[in-house]
């Protein structure tokens, strides 16, 4: 273990951020790791618990957290990589944009400021990179057997790292233009540039991986030819279907789904063409409908288009503000109010507000209604009531309306029609333990399967389900 | 009594009381015989009896044949003898009935005849059964004495050699002919001795043998032996003498030495019986006790031509390490008779003769006491105690003990006692053993010599890691931390893995092995402290005939320790010389060929071991090097065993060594179980490289090179073995070796006979298969296709929690939901929590998970007994304050108090301040007070304050061990409580210094009982094979409840195999220990507590129906209060503050009691409803009803479901009127006592203070004296007691055992007279003085007045001694003040504070483990220093004038409070003698008091500073 007192005798140092000035004037990351001195020491406040809930509750993809602090706090940088390399295909994705369960699940944070862990995690893949230590595992032996994996996000990116190094040859079916899924379009640069996704895909060629993009399967290629010409289609799609509002002028011109305005800016950042209308928050009031990490990342997008206010309004109610460093629901993800970097970088939140209707001029949208609403107490096995309360009915002045309020299940495309793939009661793609869809030889995985959640644990399920496909192949 | 479920003979334990009585000059008398009875008699209450409370465990007397009396006897019969000498006469217990009687009779003629012999006649020995307990009566034989003669006329020791060879064919014929030993047994046949013996107590003795009171009935001596054993059922012929010998103790390495001897009798040979040695096999009679087995050794060496004192120095050496000042030739005695036999060992004081010659000797650690007395009348008397007989002290010419590993003989044909220098110099001079020795004995150059460069390549390393199944804890946790430190690992909290049999990951063979250990019966060895009387030396090679001395006997290859280097390795390859060869056998076969393949390597593997030892190779190097893709190797420990009892079927394992290549072995365990089963020595060439390879990749720090790295896990290896020798007070490897003492959990039957032969496996569980199925996992595993980083190992997962390993009943999920259902009282959340616990299908990890219960007809649950009485039963196991911290500790105590369950203080004392109730009605006062090793903070005020007093024998994190506490942790609290000094380490020595044996224990629990009569007194015990009988044994000692732990149980800090891979689930011990209490018919009398990771109503309810009314939980408790399984107690860093001592931390600790109330009362309702579903209405309904268990029958788990639990699901014999649970009372014997008498007298002194003077005769048999009256001093004035010497007893004679226990402050005993063991035992403050009787001539000083382990435990007060005591004195002093004139080994031992004053000579090891306190010691010859053990203390001039008048006032104390003679020559030459004075100081303690004395004059300046501002 790394220091038996280090824990006491260290302060947390976490990574810091480009000032809000500077960095509002570009996309480029915001987070500064600091020296590695400093994370090394940091490796040093771990307690090699005896449980580390931070491994085994925290992390869904189970990191070997203390494993690599401790050698970390010894400056063992490369053994520290290969037991981060265990579990994880993407650390330099979950380092930067993962909300760090692993980190309210950490033992320290039951009385004290959790240990850094993913800033650890973060700095030891980019010394890793920066050493010329991540290198290609390509199989040894090739068994022969095909796998089609539909979607290149997180999921299927560790899908199909996992299945090619079991020997079999993968081919990656991306509907977009270029690898990467959610990552690719769905998170800002600020947050996570796209050389990074660039850099692991390299990885994959070299290993192996084929990539198909631009291919629409079921408008492209046929469910009927997947399956004739792979021994196992792994559907790792996302959940892509957004969750709408059904109020009167929904309909109104400059009310868009916040992936769509995601997907745009992330393009014209990137330098590519974009589709269809522009999509801009420039000189606008925008709202944001929906608290959480995509609705941050367009107040954070907005500001940098030059936005001239950004709002953010969330239906459930303020949760608790929570000024200490510890984790007041140990070891489990405490419902406290967070600030996002996109937050700080100029927003105006308010929670319990209700969405009544848009009104606009000349099918453009140009306020939104809304009134605040009250939540009863909570009743075991029920959602809890809603009441509107009547007297604070108001109306804002709006330009653009970015629709933030989560994604229901995986798009119900023609694809999956073809496949006749079952669904289970939330819409999601019907799994087993073994992550087999109802279709024999299809599997599915992420969130097409379980509904929107981490990329971490989309990254776990990619992995397991590469587990159970080659299982599947080897009998 | 045979074998019923778990309850198995081979686990029955006597201990004892010993002695003997002879007439120096050989003049016999009846005198002598009536002498015989008096020391049996007084000696009873080192006995017991069973459960009908009148059938004694056996009593026994060992005479010379009494010719007058039989030649009387049989002319009465009709037939005549010849002179002495020239028969002998048989002693031989017969069946009852009288047809079987016939043929035995005619069995013994027709063998006697056709071996050259005449029977004279038979004599039916008359006996009265009236006085016998029925159980003893229901079983008596037939005794019947038989009288023959040779036909060639051979007299003396011919027909002496004669009989025995008669006597072994009658007992193989015997055996043979299906005659149990029950029906035909000799229990002597000589023309020497004949013993009389039987299921007695000692009073019942001559009223039984009605010969023994005929005045004719000469004898120049009698041996006499008064039985405590741990079962009841009779069984006549386990009465002790035996042929030639009574042992009071207990033979630790027997089935390595049973092994031995049965290989060996291949090779024996003696020109005295020719042909006829053939007729002596067996030469071990199988169903005999240690003793008898080591008899029947004893006397075949003795008869085969060795001297009887001969004999006994080669089964019982005495230590003879560098340590020792010890002659040359003495020593090479030894180590020539190293490579002859090894020892049997374990603690033993044995009396023997051979008609003409009697003797005693102790073993090396004399942990059992032996006093002797010689009169001017030329008698000598000899006894586990003195005050036997009564000897007028103006008789007394000698009065003193045997030292450990001591002899003493008297030859009555020389008519002298012999002393120990004597015999051994003479016997070690007879032959020329040093010569021999130097011209043979193999000691190769360079072999462990500083070890040379490994050589390492990375990728074939990586792949032998995952073929010997490294996980990254073995390397980070165990392998760098022994080359770190040199020693073992340290963890904490218990061991809540799954066990090896239930895991689904390949497991290394070693786990499914568990170390068995000493508790209770025999005492664990101290391998820290007293490891001068340890050894790792060995020899190994092909051994002579064991009859017969010749200097090749010692051409044997001698190694210091069994840990071989890979240089030795290369070394020991190319050995040839003299004849001395060693010889490689391959252990790789083909992986391909699955299970069969390594059935087949076995087979080829013994073949080819045996065909090289035909071949004449002497030492076989079984290898696993060369591990491959085509080649996998078999199982290390496999290999050796199935060698090693190949050969001994074969009778060929004496002619070779056995040394084991292997890159299996890296952790302690590992090297403890292939010596165990075999090996003489082990290579672990793999974790030498790993080694290599951390100092490469630098994970080894810088200061260390990788030779040192090398030489300390060599060093942490030997640590470690001696630690798991001395867990089974085992001294030397030689015997350790292929001693088994270990016990299988999860192996089948098949596979132990086979490999294994003589484990105990008592659950079943896998075999070959299997074994080979994990070994092959491993094996392909390391070649399985995958391009992840070879160099990456698996987590492991056995130690600290990972995901996808091992399971753990204590998954992060449990203990979330635990703290969450106490936190909030919320029982929907502890049913989920218990779900999660129960859940076998995710979570495997115990026995009982396996087991479901019965369906029976329900009861509404409202007709239950109510939580609030269930609570009633449950406690908080022990944790002591220090290894939790002070609010854990009041927080667990408020808890159960408030519930009126009860918590338990554990071992570290208890602030007073607890005592007295807060004003709300709460109290921190533990109810269960704790005794343990150290006896920390164990005062008659704390023996007061209890409801129960726990003895702790042994704990299930680490049995047979001691444990310390750092000094940074010891601050001024925890030194208060504990009566020592803050900053000084606080060690708690492996055994309880006065528990060396059963007796030892019941006499404990009576001066606890004494000390607080209304408190009920608790045996802590270990599960293991064996327990059952051991609890037997302890409530025949009077315990009131025993306790049975899981293996798996808490602590505070303990090394990581003992974690482990020591004890047994309880659900094993607790079964076995309830169904030989009822069927041994002491049930009743005791209650059964057991514990051991208990975390829900379920496990409450399976340990019901096995057996026990009340239920411990101790890792449960403390995660309510907070606990998240850190493992990180002893470091004490715990981050929640719960098991620190750390200030910072402690402000963290979380706890209420509330949340282990509510804990607490979720368990005892879920307890209720499954006894709803059960149909009990309450816990005395369930408990036992073990018919009510089943095993789940849908067990697919492919381990899992060879386990067979018919054993411990087996209803328990009942006996006539027998109970299940406890219904009565254990009846306690005052009746000797003379405190009550001693109370009523100072009536009005407890009263009103008012000074009172008692005058008391005492004996032996009044023990404890002190104890009880000091108890209603506490009771009234707590620990202050009353001034001094308000209370003055006088005793006059020799005072019984626990002298003065616990005397408080005010109290003053003096005694004219001798004192036994334990004088002082937990002195709390008050006085004793003890001198000779007036008329004494012997001159004191030199003479043994007090027994051993003095002044145990004591936290103050003064003792003042004229004469000399025994080994131990003063052992964990923590308080008192002494004045002694001369002590044996091991005083001041573990000392923490006190003075002591030795006015003459100490033995060796003197001041071992002291950390406190301070020594002043006489040192007349200036070799004081090289009898002290250095270690801790260093030894100071006494010149400061503080001590000088510290010193001469305790002397003229001495001398007036005593009399003493001698002192008062040292005052008159006071000038001359206080410069040989030396003190005694150790070393962190003198630190500390500096350290103290700086503060208070700091605080002084300060003081006189703010004086002056505010001037």
């Amino acid at each position: 273990m790394g220091k038996i007192t280090g824990f006491m005798e260290y302060k947390r140092v976490n990574y810091g951020m480009r000032p809000i000035a500077e960095r509002l004037n570009d996309y480029r990351e915001i987070i500064v790791l600091p020296a590695q001195e400093e994370i090394a020491r940091q490796g040093g406040r771990c307690m090699d618990c005896g449980i580390p809930f931070c491994h085994a509750m925290g992390c869904p993809v189970y990191n070997l957290i203390p494993e690599w602090n401790d050698l970390v706090y010894n400056g063992k940088w490369q053994e520290a990589y290969w037991r981060l390399e265990m579990t994880n295909n993407l650390p330099e994705i979950t380092g930067r944009i993962c909300p760090a369960p692993c980190e309210t699940g950490c033992t320290l944070s039951i009385n004290d400021s959790s240990v850094t862990i993913k800033q650890i995690e973060l700095a030891i893949i980019e010394n890793a990179f920066k050493q010329g230590w991540v290198v290609p595992r390509p199989p040894s032996v090739e068994t022969g057997k095909k796998i089609a994996i539909i979607g290149s996000g997180p999921a299927g990116m560790a899908a199909a790292q996992e299945l090619r190094r079991l020997g079999h040859a993968v081919t990656v079916f991306e509907k977009a233009d270029r690898i990467g899924g959610i990552l690719r379009y769905g998170i800002p640069d600020f947050k996570l540039e796209k050389w990074v996704i660039d850099r692991r895909i390299e990885q994959l060629l070299s290993e192996g991986v084929e990539f198909e993009t631009g291919v629409h399967i079921g408008d492209d290629l046929s469910a009927k030819y997947l399956k004739r010409t792979f021994d196992v289609v792994l559907l790792t799609m996302g959940a892509g279907a957004p969750r709408d509002i059904n109020v009167p002028g929904r309909d109104l011109r400059g009310i868009h789904y916040a992936m769509d305005y995601l997907i745009q800016s992330n393009r014209s950042v990137a330098g590519l063409p974009v589709d269809g209308e522009i999509i801009s928050a420039k000189g606008k009031n925008v709202v944001v409908i929906g608290g959480g990490d995509t609705g941050s990342d367009c107040v954070g997008t907005a500001n940098r288009q030059g936005a001239k206010k950004v709002y953010q309004f969330e239906i459930l109610p303020k949760p608790m503000e929570w000024g200490e460093s510890f984790n007041p629901s140990w070891p489990n993800w405490p419902q406290i109010l967070r600030t996002s970097s996109s937050h700080e970088e100029g927003c105006a939140r308010d929670w319990n507000v209700l969405t009544q209707k848009f009104t606009g001029k000349a099918g453009n949208v140009e306020s939104m209604h809304f009134a605040k609403v009250k939540w009863g107490a909570p009743v075991a096995g029920k959602p809890p009531a809603m009441s509107v309360d009547p007297n604070t009915e108001t109306a804002l002045q709006v330009d653009l309306v970015l629709l933030a309020m989560g994604f229901l299940h995986v798009e119900h495309n023609k694809l999956l029609d073809e496949l006749q793939v079952a669904f289970d009661t939330r819409g999601n793609i019907q799994t087993n333990k073994r992550y087999e869809t109802s279709v024999p030889g299809v599997y599915a995985a992420g969130d097409a399967g379980i509904g929107a959640s981490l990329v971490v644990r989309a990254i776990f399920h990619g992995r397991e389900a590469a587990k159970s496909v080659s299982e599947y192949l080897g009998k | 009594m045979k074998e019923h479920g778990l309850y198995d003979p081979i686990f029955e334990h006597d201990s004892c009381g010993v002695g003997f009585v002879a007439t120096i000059n050989g003049q016999a008398s009846h005198e002598i015989v009536d002498d015989g009875m008096t020391i049996l008699k007084n000696l009873e209450h080192r006995g017991a009896i069973g459960g009908d409370l009148k059938t004694g465990d056996g009593a026994g007397m060992l005479t010379q044949i009494p010719h007058l009396f039989f030649n009387k006897a049989c002319k009465k019969l009709g037939f005549a003898l010849p002179a002495f000498g020239a028969y002998g006469v048989g002693m031989v217990f017969l069946p009852i009935e009288e047809a079987s009687r016939k043929t035995a009779k005619k069995l013994i003629e027709s063998v006697a005849v056709s071996k050259g012999c005449t029977v004279l006649g038979w004599r039916e020995t008359p006996v009265h059964p009236d006085c016998l307990g029925e159980l003893a009566r229901d079983c008596m034989p037939s005794i019947n004495q038989v009288f023959l003669t040779s036909s060639a006329g051979l007299i003396a020791d011919a027909l002496e050699r004669k009989l025995y060879i008669v006597r072994k064919c009658i007992e193989r014929l015997a055996a043979a002919e299906a005659f149990s030993l029950e029906d035909l047994y000799c229990a002597s046949f000589s023309s020497r001795t004949i013993v009389y013996k039987g299921m007695f107590v000692a009073p019942q003795f001559a009223a039984f043998y009605p010969d023994l009171a005929d005045d004719d009935f000469q004898s120049a001596l009698a041996l006499v032996h008064q039985r405590y054993s741990t079962n009841t059922m009779p069984s006549w012929y386990l009465a002790q003498p035996f042929r030639c010998m009574a042992h009071n103790g207990e033979i630790n390495t027997l089935r390595g030495n049973i092994n031995k001897m049965h290989a060996r009798e291949s090779t024996l040979s003696s020109e005295l019986f020719g042909d006829e040695i053939k007729d002596l096999f067996p030469i071990i009679l199988q169903g005999g006790s240690d003793s008898a087995m080591f008899d029947n050794v004893f006397e075949l060496l003795e008869l085969g031509g060795r001297a009887l004192e001969h004999s006994m120095m080669m089964m019982i050496p005495e230590a003879f390490g560098p340590k020792y000042h010890i002659s040359e030739d003495k020593r090479s005695f030894y180590e020539y008779h190293a490579a002859v036999l090894e020892p049997w060992d374990g603690p033993a004081a044995i009396a023997f003769t051979n008609g003409s010659k009697v003797g005693a000797a102790l073993d090396r650690n004399g942990l059992r006491p032996a006093r002797y007395v010689i009169t001017k009348s030329g008698k000598i008397v000899l006894a586990s105690e003195i005050g036997v007989l009564d000897i007028p002290a103006g008789d007394v010419v000698e009065k003193g003990r045997l030292a450990p590993g001591k002899m003493l003989l008297v030859d009555m044909q020389q008519g002298r006692v012999l002393s120990d220098n004597e015999i051994k110099a003479t016997i070690s001079r007879h032959k020329p053993y040093r010569r021999w020795l130097e011209k043979n004995k193999i000691e190769l150059k360079g072999l462990f010599g500083l070890p040379g460069p490994v050589k390492v390549d990375a990728e074939s390393l990586a792949i032998d890691q995952k073929i010997f199944g490294y996980t990254l804890e073995d390397v980070d946790m165990i392998i760098t931390e022994m080359a770190e430190n040199s020693q073992e690992p340290v963890g904490s909290m218990g061991n809540d893995a799954a066990l090896a049999v239930l895991s689904e990951k390949p497991q290394m063979l070693y786990n499914y092995f568990k170390q068995m250990f000493a508790q209770v019966t025999n005492p664990p060895i101290d391998p820290y402290r007293e490891n001068l009387v340890m050894s790792l030396m060995s020899f190994v090679g092909r051994e002579g005939n064991l009859l017969d001395e010749t200097p090749q006997h010692c051409l044997q290859l001698k190694l210091s320790h069994p840990v071989l280097s890979n240089d030795d390795m290369d070394k020991l390859r190319a050995i040839n010389t003299r004849g001395f060869r060693a010889c490689v056998v391959s252990l790789l076969f083909d992986p391909t060929k699955g299970p069969q393949g390594l059935v087949a390597a076995i087979d080829s593997v013994r073949a080819e071991a045996e065909s090289k030892v035909d071949a004449g190779c002497s030492l076989i190097i079984l290898s696993d090097r060369g591990v491959d893709r085509e080649n996998a190797a078999v199982p290390a420990l496999l290999a050796v065993s199935a060698v090693h009892h190949h050969l001994v079927r074969k009778g060929k394992r004496q002619l070779t060594g056995l040394v084991i290549e292997t890159g299996e072995a890296r952790e302690v365990m590992h090297f403890a179980t292939l010596m165990g089963f075999g090996a003489s020595a082990v290579n672990p060439y793999l974790a030498f490289e790993i080694l290599a390879r951390l100092k490469e990749t630098g994970r080894l720090s810088s200061m260390l090179t990788l030779e040192t790295a090398i030489e300390n896990y060599i060093t942490a290896v030997k640590k470690g073995l001696l630690k798991v020798m001395s867990k089974m007070g085992i001294s030397t490897i030689r015997s350790y070796k292929g001693a088994q003492v270990f016990e299988a959990v999860g192996l089948n039957e098949d596979f132990i006979h086979e490999y294994f032969a003589g484990t105990p496996s008592r659950i079943g569980g896998i075999g070959i298969e299997e074994i080979a199925r994990e070994t092959l996992m491993r094996h392909c595993g390391a070649f399985k296709l995958s391009t992840a980083e070879p160099a990456n190992l698996d987590s492991g997962g056995s130690y600290n929690y990972r995901k996808f390993s091992e399971n753990h009943l204590f998954s992060p999920e449990a203990i979330t939901l635990l703290q969450k259902a106490v936190r909030e009282n919320d029982a929907s959340v502890y049913k989920s929590y218990a779900g999660l616990v129960n859940d076998i299908g995710e979570n495997l990890c115990t026995l009982r998970g396996l087991f479901k219960f019965k369906q029976a007809a329900p009861v509404s649950i409202d007709e239950v007994e109510p939580v609030g009485s269930i609570v009633k039963r449950f406690v908080t196991s022990a944790m002591s304050f220090g290894s939790i911290g002070k609010e854990t500790h009041e927080t667990l105590a408020i808890a159960m108090n408030r519930l009126g369950a009860a918590s338990n203080s554990g071992e570290g004392g208890e602030d007073e301040a607890r005592y007295i109730p807060l004003p709300n009605g709460d109290s921190l006062k533990s109810a269960v007070k704790q005794v343990a090793s150290a006896r920390f903070g164990v005062n008659s005020n704390y023996l007061v304050n209890s409801r129960e007093l726990q003895i702790k024998i042994a704990q299930g994190a680490k049995p047979g061990e001691g444990g310390q506490l750092p000094g940074p942790k010891v601050d001024d609290t925890i030194a208060k409580v504990r009566f020592a000094t803050p900053g000084v380490m606080l060690i708690s020595p492996p055994p309880h210094h006065d528990i060396y044996s059963i007796e030892d224990l019941a006499q404990l629990i009576f001066d606890l009982k004494n000390a607080n009569t209304d408190a009920r007194i608790s045996v802590k015990l270990v599960a293991e094979a064996g327990v059952g009988t051991v609890a037997a044994g302890v409530v025949k000692g009077k315990a009131d409840m025993v306790l049975i732990s899981g293996h798996d149980g808490g602590t505070g800090a303990s090394p990581l195999s003992s974690i482990k891979y020591a004890g047994i689930p309880w659900e094993i011990g607790l079964a076995e220990a309830q169904q030989v209490l009822v069927m041994n018919s002491l049930r009743d009398k005791v209650r059964l507590q057991a514990d051991g990771q208990m975390k829900t109503g379920r496990d409450v309810v399976v340990a019901a129906l096995l057996g026990a009314e009340e239920y411990g939980f101790g890792t449960a408790s403390v995660v309510t209060l907070g606990c998240i399984m850190m493992r990180k107690c002893h470091l004490n860093t715990c981050p929640v503050g719960v098991a620190t001592q750390d200030p910072r931390l402690r402000k963290k600790f979380p706890g209420k009691p509330e949340h282990v109330v509510n804990f607490m009362k979720f368990i005892a309702q879920d307890v209720r409803e499954i006894m709803a579903g059960l149909g009990f209405r309450t816990i005395d309904e369930m408990v036992g009803r073990v018919d009510m268990l089943d095993v789940k029958d849908a067990i697919d788990h492919w381990k899992a479901k060879g386990l067979d639990f018919s054993k411990i699901l087996a209803a328990p014999i009942m006996p006539k009127g027998g109970s299940l649970r406890c219904t009565s009372k254990q009846t306690h014997d005052f009746s000797k006592s003379i405190d009550p008498m001693l109370i009523e007298k100072s009536k009005k002194t407890l009263e009103e203070k008012t000074p009172v003077t008692i005058s008391v005769a005492v004996r032996n048999c009044n023990r404890t004296i002190g104890a009880m009256l000091s108890a209603e001093v506490s009771k009234k004035y707590g620990s202050k007691g009353l001034p001094a010497d308000s209370i003055k007893i006088k005793c006059t004679g020799v005072a019984g055992q626990s002298f003065g226990a616990f005397l408080a402050p005010g109290i003053t005993l003096e005694l004219e007279g001798d004192a036994n063991d334990y004088v002082g035992k937990g002195l709390s403050g008050g006085r004793i003085v003890i001198y000779p009787a007036k008329e004494a001539t012997f001159r004191a000083h030199t003479n043994i007045i007090t027994g051993n382990v003095n002044l145990f435990g004591a936290t103050g007060g003064e003792i003042y001694i004229h004469g000399m005591a025994g080994e131990r004195f003063a052992v964990r002093n923590s308080g008192a003040l002494a004045v002694v004139e001369g002590v044996g080994d091991h005083g001041c031992e573990y000392m923490t504070g006190g003075r002591v004053v030795v006015l003459g000579r100490t033995g060796i090891n003197f001041a071992a483990g002291m950390s406190g306190g301070i020594a002043y010691v006489l040192d007349e010859n200036q070799l004081f220093d090289t009898r002290c053990n250095l270690e801790m203390v260093d030894l100071e001039p006494v010149i400061d004038e503080d001590d000088k008048k510290f010193l001469l006032g305790v002397i003229e104390k001495h001398v007036a409070y005593t009399g003493s003679e001698y002192a008062k020559q040292l005052l008159k030459d006071w000038m001359e003698m206080y410069p040989r004075f030396v003190k005694v100081m150790p070393i962190d303690y003198k630190q500390a008091l500096e350290r103290i004395k700086k503060e208070e004059s700091r605080e002084a300046e300060v003081l006189t500073m703010t004086e002056e501002v505010f001037k």
